[in-house]
């Protein structure tokens, strides 16, 4: 019993880091319909700031955020703004954007690896191997935080969509774009700020994941599948249900992982997001055909 | 080859052009340019120092016949699918291990592969195409990272490391010229299958799909049955080009046949040359290979290459959508010789 509840506990710690991690393309996609391929690109970069941050500077990865999280919200704005402005009233837009955005992966993919090599890297502040303990448990220390971070960092988006104006204009627009034009959202600035904000979010996922997984470039290949997986349980463009997903599958696969061995860990992932697509395409908490 | 795409009679969705003066100029065209293709090993017997140029030409008729092949699903039906190398590692694994451990040659083998691609593409098929659109090449997305799971652990296979595969034992000078006419067959009967789809009811049922998926089911296509083929059928012709290729590398690995890069490589060539048509693909293949060998040359680095890919992908995306060849028939500028419909 005591191992059964520490291995869902492990799955929990890392829950909050794949939920900050899916909450950025949620976003996006919710108001969009962008199904950005790119975000684990996004991460990956982001992980590399980081990394950079702490070898160059010896800034602490959690810290680094602060510069990860602006410099990834002036990146988005730029991909916005180049790709996806003169696109979004093209009736075949959700499929462009999925094939667009892999591009862009491929593009990010091999920038990374021709200036930094394909080398597996992490950053290694204290906290990466250490434990804490709480009681017959334990916790490793960088996971604890990390979580700990996300959660803050979604408690504030969360205030930010719900007593914001700037909340308000993208609840409005995820849920009726054309609603929201007529009742003055300027739905175009709404759009490229929602994108920034969502790569933001992918910034700091990045600071927290560059010590808390191995990466390189090609790394956000398996990512991208893993955060689909999440916000397809949790059913797409659902903030709360991306957090659910991420919880309910980071468990299953700790759980996987102890049994068979990590390597199998990620085919939970992959298998999950297979027959979620197949039998609840919406998700759990998605309306019906949302992803078509 | 290019006399049967004219003689036999097409069953057609389209009114079949009575010129017959504008015809016979593109069999004229194709009969030359298939001859040559034909003769083409001759000058590497004769003179020698050909095999570059083999192996491009080679590896040009297998990019044409997975594009063509992928067209039929992507392009006819309009499913975009990025996990099409599943197909290609079948084949590649099953023409491998019946080698390594049989003996039994991948030329003899390479039809079976077809048929386990199409027998895999149904039983995926009827699985994946119950969603649509981006679920779909999600979907896709998956498949291939499960594929590549399952491979990395199949010993029998090898597993990560892959196997070794035996050579063919022929001399350096002539070893590439059976792969040579291979992959020139399978290029011809992909293009000359992809021609017999787009102007069968099949075909058309298709391209009904592409337009509107709703109209097509209430008009009376049994959309799911056709597209659950399409995708199959779309399969074969990948299958057998992974079982010949895995014959030329003479290596079997699940990263040189899994890697989202070949399904990637398909898909671009498709969009470049004009999808939903049946020249498209064959063009496409042959600009990226050459521009792509121009990179390779240039930049020297694999590394930039994925960024040239991904960058020639959202251009042509963005400011290309009709690619080389349906660009050309919206101006009336298509070239006799280009006009394979």
């Amino acid at each position: 019993m005591t191992q059964i509840s520490q291995i869902i506990i492990l799955g929990l710690s890392l829950g909050g880091v794949f939920a900050l991690m899916s909450s950025g393309m949620t976003l996006i996609f919710g108001v969009m319909r962008i199904v950005n391929l790119a975000h684990a690109a996004f991460i990956v970069m982001a992980a590399y700031i980081a990394y950079w941050a702490f070898k160059l500077l010896g800034m602490d990865p959690i810290l680094s955020i602060v510069i990860t999280i602006p410099v990834m919200y002036l990146f988005g704005l730029l991909v916005y703004r180049v790709l996806f402005a003169k696109l979004i009233d093209n009736p075949r837009f959700v499929e462009l954007t999925v094939l667009i955005t892999f591009g862009l992966s491929l593009v990010i993919e091999g920038l990374l690896s021709y200036f930094f090599t394909g080398i597996y890297r992490s950053t290694t502040p204290r906290y990466a191997t250490d434990t804490l303990n709480f009681g017959p448990f334990y916790f490793p220390e960088g996971q604890f935080y990390a979580t700990v971070v996300s959660i803050i960092l979604l408690v504030g988006l969360w205030a930010l969509l719900r007593y914001t104006r700037l909340g308000y204009a993208i609840r409005a627009t995820t849920q009726n774009r054309t609603a929201a034009k007529t009742v003055g959202v300027n739905v175009h600035q709404i759009s490229m700020i929602t994108f920034g904000l969502g790569t933001a979010l992918a910034g700091a996922s990045g600071s927290l994941v560059s010590f808390l997984f191995t990466f390189f470039p090609a790394k956000h290949m398996e990512w991208v599948t893993i955060i689909l997986a999440l916000i397809v349980l949790g059913g797409m463009g659902s903030l709360i249900g991306s957090l659910v997903g991420s919880f309910l599958l980071s468990a299953l696969a700790a759980y996987v992982s102890f049994n068979f061995g990590p390597t199998w860990s990620p085919i939970t992932f992959y298998l999950a997001l297979f027959l979620i697509l197949l039998f609840r395409p919406q998700g759990l908490f998605g309306k019906k055909m949302e992803l078509q | 080859m290019s006399d049967q795409i004219i003689s036999i009679s097409p069953v057609s969705a389209e009114p079949v052009s009575p010129d017959t003066k504008k015809s016979r100029g593109r069999i004229i065209f194709l009969a030359i340019l298939f001859l040559s293709l034909l003769l083409f090993p001759l000058t590497q017997a004769i003179f020698g120092g050909m095999n570059y140029w083999l192996h491009l030409m080679l590896y040009t008729f297998m990019y044409i016949s997975m594009a063509s092949s992928w067209n039929i699903l992507g392009g006819y039906t309009g499913y975009v699918s990025l996990g099409h190398n599943v197909f290609f590692a079948a084949g590649a694994y099953l023409a491998g291990i019946l080698l390594v451990y049989q003996g039994i040659s991948p030329f003899l083998i390479t039809p079976v592969a077809g048929l386990l691609a199409l027998a895999i593409g149904l039983i995926v098929g009827l699985i994946t195409l119950r969603t649509s659109g981006s679920a779909f090449i999600i979907s896709t997305v998956a498949l291939i990272l499960l594929a590549s799971i399952v491979m990395d652990k199949w010993e029998l296979a090898g597993g990560a490391n892959g196997l070794s595969l035996p050579l063919m034992g022929l001399k350096m000078a002539t070893a590439k010229i059976p792969f040579y006419y291979a992959f020139l067959i399978l290029a011809a009967l992909t293009i000359f299958m992809s021609y017999r789809i787009r102007h069968s009811k099949f075909g058309l049922g298709l391209r009904a799909i592409s337009q509107d998926e709703t109209k097509a089911e209430v008009a009376g296509v049994p959309t799911h049955i056709y597209k659950v083929l399409a995708f199959a059928i779309s399969g074969i012709f990948v299958g057998m080009a992974g079982a010949l290729w895995v014959y030329y590398l003479t290596y079997l690995r699940p990263g040189l046949f899994l890697s989202i890069g070949i399904a990637t490589h398909m898909v671009l060539m498709t969009l470049i040359g004009g999808k939903g048509t049946v020249a498209g693909p064959v063009i496409g293949a042959a600009i990226f290979i050459a521009t792509n060998e121009f990179f390779v040359a240039q930049l020297g680095s694999s590394e930039l290459n994925i960024v040239a890919t991904g960058i020639m992908m959202i251009l042509v995306l963005m400011f290309f959508p009709d690619g080389v060849i349906g660009t050309l028939k919206n101006r009336n500028r298509l070239p006799r010789f280009l006009d394979w419909e």
